[in-house]
């Protein structure tokens, strides 16, 4: 047994774990924004697990596809999918070294759920279904004005800790200390408006709504049943978590383990938890208080973000 | 080696010659002359193809004389650099697939009467542009230029019976013409001062100071920019790309525009001594202006070779972005940054002729299948034309810059490359570096919009018209091309390291380059300028990709049902191909956020019996705006035809006046040379 060997081996597992465990963490996030949405509007809200019920039931049942469709159809969530979690391994979670980040850095990642985003909005013409058309037209387009400012914001970072790889961008970052430095908050707003963009909650698009004319990612799976759905819907899920993550691996990275001795990985657990959680009731409050916003206004909102990146990018390199 | 290699060449060019005359004389036999001329012609690229492989594997130069006639002194002199033996290679990948796919799709194409005359100038452009890359001097270059220029405008013009097409190949012919001007001016002044009409003594970069040197880079760029594409010098471009036969507009869109980035990079960045800062702000600006606006004008077409054409556009400005990033980096010295960027560059000369060429391939074969070139009149051709629709999809993600394909690669570098520029340039310069970088994001996400809406409305749901029900997938001779050059965007896209590798033979030997050791270290995987800032492995993505597409097969096929098909939900009335969403309606949104840009102006026509609630049916025209042409263009011909209106005078026809012009010139002449002497 040769040690690549061994070294290869020690990747994949890394991989399906951490993969694993965003699968299995993501539905819950899901709810947990949903709940807490509830309880701001003086609702009950839905068990902690109804995320898991939702998909479960959902993988359970028949798939129905269109008539009209044709592969591209079942292939898109399926792609989306995989996109979505081979993503995953490349943004360091618990520790600070990302699965495979031998694989590649920033680019790589906004490429692949780039792929996903193809896939589906394509998949989403194959129905012959207007809501379809429309929900994949309204996707690419805000993904398109979302990608200048969501890269300008990586850069950013990524220029500050010296590397375009998540897992030496993170080392870096931990080992720089806190920098309190004003481009940070800057460059977090930024992001933050991307990732609310981009995960499909209000102001742009409102991930409760079936109303036929405002909504975005779900006209464009509207036409999807049964393991699908389940697909397209854990997929969501995932990316939102993924998003999160990425957002405490940029800007408040202490805590994550830079060892693999038990007693860092749980407190680094412990502190992504708290993080990510946090960050779920920073989207909660933003959902809550504002109104979902004209498409023709999103434009404006992404705009702010992309100007917010430029001016972090300004002030800390000038 | 050398000899066999210039034997090659010599030969290609000698093949071309005799299918030429051959296929010309056997203008009566139409499917013999198609024959003889493509037969040729392909003999011809795969020894050009050689050759340039010989070249950019050993990395260093073959020269030799191609024809040389001892009583006008005229000698046509050719030298493989390692940097045109790359744009020979490039054009040999692609010449070969798009030849091949000719032999079938010009059968119905071209009319049986035009067969020799096409054949003939399919010959001459593929031998032109060969030749382009391969002169050696100002002679041989002008020569081909021209040749190239002539040949294209014959090959637009092929369907000279419609009036756009003639149009098309007028447009052609004068842009490229200004352009070709300005290479002369050029060329003169550069020979000049060298004393010497050969290329490796002109170009050293020594030869000009000051301003002189900023208006030689001005009138290289303007005469290079007319073919390359470059924004606002483009307009000729979506005009005459889809003009011409499918497998000749890729060759167009591949090739011919590869011609002028060929000359900007060795002129413009590498032939006028170090580069000026404003030259590199120059190719910046118009590269992220060119690669924005391209991609704008693409979303927003109807016609798919005319949103092909667009997209060529943009393409050309990622690669003029990578060049800037690159001069910058030389302007200040960097040459081991300026690698990266150049290498970028080069890499997306090659990516961009793949899966553009695959591209127009496909929309020949939609053509071919439907007659119609706009896409709202297709639809669900997936069902009837599969492999079309696959390998249309691969060239379709390949330049929407998505990973494990070829697109993604350049872009990647790009992005590298513009980063490297922001770290190692001082002052406010660097924030151009990161501005183009957004403007590169913004192409990459608005060109898979594009293709998104390119790919679905044209092949997916259901087809919108009779033509599309009944078409038929293209014969086998014509998708084996495709298959190729859809594999090639795969495998180039998970092993760029072999394609950087092959690019750093012709890089380093551009003068001031310093390459970096850890360039390309393996064929799977590429390392910008410092290892330690970013590198990529795309196959081991791929691997984790394939991985989670298992996971994601085996979570759904575990249920006890198979799928159920069932009618697309239509809210209560029933869906039919008039209900689906169009491609206008994808880009409206797009549109509408860009009207600064597009100006579109729209009438909606309402035609009511009852009440104007229930319309019967409902006209909707929609314009963009062609705002380089008024008013960019149209002063300038304004000023012109007042120009030549005044100099009427001048020609009034009476031969008297001639005489007296040529009389009075004479004697202006000999008192000016007289007072000389």
């Amino acid at each position: 047994m040769s040690s690549p060997l061994f070294h290869a081996i020690g990747i994949a597992l890394a991989a399906i774990v951490q993969v694993a465990a965003m699968l299995a963490v993501a539905p819950l996030l899901k709810t947990l924004i949903k709940k807490l949405k509830a309880r701001l509007q003086n609702r009950q809200g839905p068990p902690l697990l109804q995320g898991y019920y939702d998909l479960a039931k959902l993988l359970r049942k028949e798939p129905v596809r269109s008539e009209t469709a044709s592969w591209i159809y079942v292939a898109g969530p399926r792609v989306y999918f995989a996109a979505a979690l081979s993503a995953t391994t490349l943004v360091p979670v618990w520790t600070a070294s990302a699965p495979l980040e031998s694989a590649g850095g920033i680019l790589l990642l906004v490429g692949t759920l780039a792929l996903g985003r193809f896939a589906l909005a394509t998949a989403a013409l194959d129905t012959g279904s207007p809501f379809g058309g429309m929900g994949a037209s309204r996707d690419m387009t805000i993904a398109a004005l979302a990608e200048p400012a969501l890269m300008l914001g990586l850069f950013t970072s990524a220029l500050a800790a010296g590397s375009m790889n998540l897992g030496a961008l993170v080392r870096g970052l931990v080992q720089q200390g806190p920098s309190y430095h004003p481009s940070d908050l800057l460059a977090f707003a930024g992001l933050l408006i991307i990732v609310v963009a981009e995960t499909g909650r209000i102001p742009v698009d409102n991930p409760a709504t079936h109303l036929e004319l405002t909504m975005i990612h779900e006209a464009m799976v509207l036409e999807y049943a049964g393991p699908d759905l389940a697909l397209v819907e854990w997929t969501a899920a995932v990316k939102e978590l993924l998003y999160l993550t990425l957002l405490v691996d940029l800007f408040m990275p202490l805590g994550i383990a830079t060892s693999l001795s038990p007693a860092a990985l749980l407190i680094s657990v412990v502190a992504w938890a708290a993080k990510v959680s946090m960050l779920a009731i920073v989207v909660t409050l933003i959902e809550s208080m504002n109104a979902k916003l004209r498409l023709f206004r999103v434009p404006e909102l992404v705009s702010t973000s992309l100007g917010l990146a430029f001016l972090a990018l300004a002030i800390r390199f000038l | 080696m050398g000899s066999i290699l210039a034997a090659g060449l010599t030969g290609a060019f000698a093949i071309r010659l005799v299918a030429i005359g051959v296929s010309l004389l056997l203008r009566g036999r139409p499917a013999l002359c198609r024959f003889v001329s493509l037969a040729g012609s392909l003999v011809a690229s795969a020894m050009t193809l050689r050759a340039a492989l010989h070249v950019v594997r050993a990395r260093g130069a073959v020269e030799g004389v191609l024809l040389h006639h001892a009583a006008s002194g005229i000698e046509f002199g050719y030298q493989l650099t390692p940097l045109s033996a790359w744009f020979l290679l490039v054009l040999g990948v692609v010449a070969i697939p798009v030849t091949v796919y000719s032999a079938a799709y010009f059968t119905h194409a071209v009319s049986p009467r035009r067969t020799a005359t096409v054949g003939m100038a399919f010959n001459s452009l593929l031998g032109a542009v060969e030749l382009v890359f391969a002169a050696a001097d100002v002679l041989t270059f002008l020569f081909a230029w021209e040749l190239m220029t002539l040949a294209t405008a014959i090959l637009v013009a092929t369907e000279h019976q419609e009036r756009a097409s003639r149009r098309a190949a007028y447009l052609y012919l004068v842009m490229s013409h200004v352009g070709t001007g300005c290479l002369v001016a050029g060329f003169f002044v550069v020979s000049a001062a060298a004393g010497s009409t050969s290329f490796a003594t002109m170009f050293v970069g020594n030869l000009a100071e000051g301003s002189l040197r900023h208006a030689l880079f001005a009138l290289f760029f303007v005469g290079f920019g007319v073919k390359a594409g470059i924004v606002p010098l483009h307009v000729w471009l979506p005009e005459a790309h889809p003009a011409a036969p499918s497998s000749i507009s890729a060759l167009m869109s591949a090739v011919l525009v590869t011609a002028g980035v060929y000359g900007l990079v060795r002129v413009c960045a590498f032939g006028l001594g170090t580069p000026h800062v404003y030259w590199a702000l120059a190719c910046l600006l118009l590269g992220s202006v060119s690669a924005v606006l391209g991609v704008l004008y693409a979303l927003t077409q109807t016609d798919i070779k005319r949103l092909l054409a667009y997209s060529t556009i943009e393409n050309t400005g990622i690669i003029v972005l990578g060049l800037g990033a690159g001069m910058m980096a030389m302007a200040y010295g960097r040459g081991d940054l300026a690698a990266v960027a150049v290498a970028a560059s080069l890499a997306h000369v090659l990516n961009h002729a793949a899966f553009k060429s695959l591209l127009f391939l496909g929309a020949g074969n939609v053509v071919a299948a439907t007659g119609t070139r706009n896409i709202e009149e297709l639809g669900g051709l997936l069902h009837r034309m599969p492999w079309t629709g696959l390998f249309f999809l691969t060239g379709a993600m390949a330049i929407s810059g998505l990973p494990l394909l070829n697109g993604f690669v350049s872009e990647w570098l790009t992005f590298q490359a513009l980063l490297f520029g922001f770290a190692s340039t001082p002052g406010l310069m660097r924030l151009n570096f990161p501005l183009a970088g957004a403007m590169l994001a913004l192409t990459t996400a608005l060109a898979a919009a594009c293709f998104v809406r390119a790919f679905g409305i044209s092949f997916l749901a259901r087809p919108r018209t009779r033509v599309a029900d009944e078409a038929h997938e293209a014969p086998a001779i014509m998708l084996v091309p495709q298959a190729f050059l859809a594999v090639l965007c795969l495998a180039l896209g998970l092993f760029p390291g072999a394609v950087l590798g092959a690019i750093g033979g012709s890089v380093v030997s551009l003068p001031g380059i310093q390459l970096q050791t850890s360039f390309a270290r393996n064929p799977v995987s590429i390392v910008s300028g410092i290892p330690s800032f970013d590198y990529v492995v795309p196959a081991l993505l791929g691997i984790a990709f394939a991985a989670a597409l298992l996971v994601s097969w085996i979570v759904t096929t575990r249920q006890r049902f198979a799928s159920r098909r069932a009618p697309t939900w239509g809210c209560g009335g029933e869906l039919t191909a008039s209900t689906e969403y169009t491609a206008t309606a994808f880009s409206k949104p797009v549109m509408m956020i860009f009207r600064g840009v597009y100006r579109p102006t729209r009438e909606v026509e309402a035609l009511a019996e009852v009440s104007a609630y229930f319309p019967r049916e409902v006209r909707y025209r929609a314009r963009i705006e062609p705002t380089f042409e008024r008013y960019v263009y149209g002063p300038i011909v304004r000023g012109v035809l007042k120009v030549a209106a005044g100099m009427k005078v001048l020609q009034a026809g009476s031969l008297h006046a001639y005489l007296a012009y040529v009389l009075l010139l004479t004697v202006a002449l000999l008192l000016w040379l007289g007072g000389k002497t």
